[in-house]
């Protein structure tokens, strides 16, 4: 690659300095000069303004934004562009480099709203404290939290609802189904406070801040509706064990009614309504698990309704085969959701930097002259976006630990490590 | 070197550790030579024993588990009753419960790959809070059940059946209970253990040349069940390392998270049998008063998620990533910026991989004419004395 044949040729040639020039200093933000060609930058995915792998992309405002950033070389942008390149993942792609859409109510919202808790450690919240708190939140939230908050509340009057008829006129049908749209609610309810708590700042008990809370919620939403699909599928062996299509009419009412407020929720979310995401900031996945928890809602109650519906028609065992075909439907939308916060909850190595790019950075620390071994690489994910390291150099004797420091860090920083500690030992 | 055993069937080791400055090339930073991992050869098979110990005794409560649901599926099918097969589907999810620790326990054994640089220890994590997970959901079936029966008329409900049923799987319950929790049993296997361990330990000692003087451990064999006395021979004020030995030994007493969370899913199914329990009983012996059953399910099923939350506490702080509540992070600060030659710390971060085990990663910065290997020698020697964190990440900047 050429930039490796530069940096090989400057440390033969210049004596003055033993390393080429770094790509990036610290800060983050100069555009290194004198930069020779473009740069192959292996940790880049070659995606442009149209990639439908976006959440954005499909917003309109997002498009005139990034026709914008492409002469504005502050703001990332890919590396196709024939002006000087950044690295994607920089320190600089902080919130406020966010499409506009999301600057309305998020940037005002940012600076204003923060919790009172700072440097408390592990003192418990009392309830009233944690609702007076949410409530605060949801009216400073940006518009996504406040969609959120908008559907649970419909939920939560939908299913006490049908709780109470149920109840009272006698039929289990309704009240299993208030029970599941409970659970929903209750798992929506925990994305909704983790959205609003991962805004805080990290104090001393919480180093790395809360945001991996909202990582934890997808986590949470992707496992229940596993747990969902498992339980439709039981529900279709049963159904086909017993074999007695008892239908019960009642339940269209209710599967309709639920289909269309999860139809709502998922046309509020409708830039999330992909299977595969490239995660970019830790909102992606919690957004993400929302979206697919109201369409796998959705998915099931339309398969309700054309159970019933086949039911009519005559078809033998409709149930079981829509029970089933929702069941294994809701298991393969989720699977990639879970599988991703699952890597992350799992410390491991950032899904999207490629093994050859960390090992090309080992080969190029340990090409330096006063390097002589480098081990226990180790980098993981805090949350998507922000990947975190830490490396065992053994340095020579005598050897000038400040330029190398400076230069290790930068090589990492390009591929989007930000916090890096470096121990260099002496041998 | 240990004497012959004598009529008290008491082991005692002596060693002598070598002052420090014998370090080398080994000191005290590349822990256990080049090849450190995570889980270096000392720590791997105590690791290894401990997790053989839990997932035999899982082996055993899957397996009675099986045997018990067998015997109810025939026993329900028999009888043609639906409470008794509700219950071998409760077993069930006791199995289920069971298989994802055994997962659990058996895939941290796992080596460490590139892309998981940390080895798969967070697995008991994740499979502890899946299994909690089960047991919310279970709690909310249980409670849907009671509801349920709330509405179906009288005559379907019948109290002494539910009682019978729910009094046998209390049984089955509390025999896996005291199967899982027991940790009495063994304490003479582990004595033998921990003299193979505490003498590594001592061996370890030596390569590192930190504690000074001698120190005597006598192991009790039979009588004390949960700590080992080590009195050092010469109080001396270096000798803490030993201390921390024996301190490490005491907490590894701490059951096993995959273990502990079969364990409070078993208590919570048992909890849950005495609510049902009272609630056939309620009814076998007044029927009208239907509203008791689903109450008492109600607040058993709050208490069982009551005792969930300490162990959820845990493990939302270890998946958070933060420090761990033995470690206090202001100590430490205050502690290493009162080395000399240590100007200020920053970006300090203390986390657990799984419950038990630290990391540290810090930025130090020193004084311009500073040795940085001395001062790097000192901090790690300090972490590990005072904190015993042994997989720390220093990186030393000058002013």
């Amino acid at each position: 690659m050429e930039d490796q044949a530069a940096s090989r040729e400057s440390l033969g040639v210049e004596s003055a300095s033993k390393f080429p020039p770094p790509r990036s200093s610290s800060s983050g933000h100069r555009i290194p000069e004198g930069e020779p060609a473009q740069r192959q930058w292996s940790g880049d995915y070659g995606l442009s303004a149209g990639d439908r792998r976006f959440a954005f992309s499909r917003q309109s405002s997002f498009r005139q934004s990034f026709h914008r950033s492409q002469s504005d070389p502050q703001t990332p942008v890919s590396s196709q562009g024939n002006h000087s390149f950044r690295p994607y993942l920089s320190r600089s792609d902080s919130s406020i480099s966010i499409p506009p859409w999301e600057i309305d109510g998020y940037g005002v919202g940012y600076s204003k709203f923060s919790l009172k808790g700072d440097g408390e450690g592990h003192q418990k919240l009392t309830v009233l404290q944690l609702m007076l708190s949410l409530v605060g939140a949801i009216r400073s939230g940006n518009r996504p939290m406040k969609r959120l908050a908008l559907m649970i509340s419909l939920n939560v009057a939908y299913s006490t609802a049908e709780l109470l008829i149920g109840v009272l006129t006698g039929r289990v049908g309704l009240v299993s189904d208030a029970f599941h749209l409970t659970f929903g609610c209750g798992l929506l309810t925990f994305s909704l406070f983790s959205m609003a708590a991962s805004r805080r700042k990290p104090d001393e008990v919480y180093t790395y801040g809360y945001k991996r809370l909202e990582v934890l919620s997808a986590f949470t939403n992707a496992l229940f509706l596993l747990f969902m699909s498992f339980s439709l599928a039981v529900e279709a062996l049963h159904a086909f064990i017993q074999d007695e299509s008892e239908h019960k009419h009642y339940l269209i009412v209710s599967a309709v009614t639920n289909l269309l407020v999860n139809l709502l929720g998922v046309w509020f979310f409708r830039a999330y309504a992909r299977v595969n995401i490239v995660y970019r900031k830790a909102e992606d996945m919690n957004y993400h698990s929302v979206c697919l928890h109201v369409l796998s809602d959705s998915i099931r109650s339309a398969g309700l309704i054309l159970a019933s519906w086949f039911l009519t028609l005559g078809v033998e065992n409709a149930e079981v085969l829509c029970l089933g075909l929702v069941s294994v439907a809701v298991f393969m939308v989720v699977l990639p959701l879970f599988k991703a916060t699952g890597g992350i909850l799992l410390q491991m190595a950032p899904a999207n930097v490629s093994p050859s790019a960390f090992s090309k950075c080992w080969r190029q620390v340990t090409a330096l002259e006063d390097v002589s071994e480098v081990s226990q690489a180790r980098f993981w994910e805090l949350v998507p976006g922000h990947a975190i390291g830490s490396l065992l150099i053994q340095v020579k004797r005598g050897a000038n630990d400040g330029p190398i420091l400076h230069y290790v860090h930068g090589l990492y920083h390009d591929l989007g490590v930000q916090d890096l500690t470096v121990q260099m030992e002496y041998t | 070197m240990e004497s012959p055993n004598s009529r008290s069937s008491q082991i005692i080791d002596v060693s002598v550790d070598v002052p420090g400055g014998v370090s080398g090339l080994d000191g005290n930073k590349i822990c256990g030579g080049t090849t450190c991992r995570l889980s270096d050869s000392r720590t791997s098979s105590k690791d290894a024993k401990e997790r053989s110990a839990s997932m035999r005794k899982l082996l055993i409560a899957v397996f009675l588990c099986v045997i018990f649901m067998s015997i109810e599926v025939v026993g329900g099918i028999k009888a043609n009753s639906l409470a008794i097969l509700t219950d071998a589907a409760h077993l069930l999810s006791d199995v289920a419960a069971f298989a994802i620790s055994l997962f659990s326990l058996w895939a941290s054994g796992w080596e460490a790959t590139p892309r998981q640089s940390y080895g798969f220890f967070r697995i008991e994590i994740l499979g502890a809070l899946v299994s909690i997970q089960l047991i919310w959901l279970l709690a909310g079936i249980l409670v849907y059940e009671a509801i349920a029966r709330l509405i179906h008329k009288t005559g379907d409900v019948q109290g002494v059946l539910m009682f019978a049923v729910a009094a046998f799987g209390l049984v089955v319950n509390i025999i896996m209970a005291v199967l899982l929790g027991h940790d009495h049993g063994h304490g003479g296997h582990d004595h033998g253990h921990h003299h193979d361990d505490h003498s590594h330990d001592h061996e370890h000692n030596v390569e590192h040349g930190h504690s000074h003087g001698i120190s005597v451990t006598k192991h009790h064999s039979g009588n004390s069940k949960h700590k080992e006395e080590c009195e050092p021979l010469l109080e001396h004020a270096e000798s803490t390392s030993s201390q921390s030995a024996c301190l490490k030994e005491t907490k590894k007493k701490q059951r096993n998270v995959n273990v502990h969370s079969a364990y409070l899913h078993v208590l919570g199914d048992s909890i849950q049998s005495i609510g049902v329990m009272i609630g056939g009983a309620i009814i076998w012996y007044k029927p009208a008063w239907k509203v008791i059953d689903l109450v008492c399910t109600l607040v058993f099923s709050v208490i069982v998620l009551i005792t969930t939350i300490k162990m959820l506490r845990n493990i939302l702080e270890v998946l958070m990533e933060s420090t761990p509540r033995e470690i206090d992070a202001t100590r430490l600060e205050k502690g290493l910026c009162e080395l000399d030659s240590v100007v200020a710390i920053h970006e300090l971060h203390v986390w657990a991989i799984t419950v038990g085990k630290v990391l540290l990663a810090c930025h130090v910065t020193i004084t311009r004419e500073a040795d940085a290997d001395t001062v790097l020698d000192k901090v790690i020697g300090y972490i590990k004395r005072e904190f015993n964190i042994s997989h720390v990440t220093i990186q030393i900047e000058r002013q």
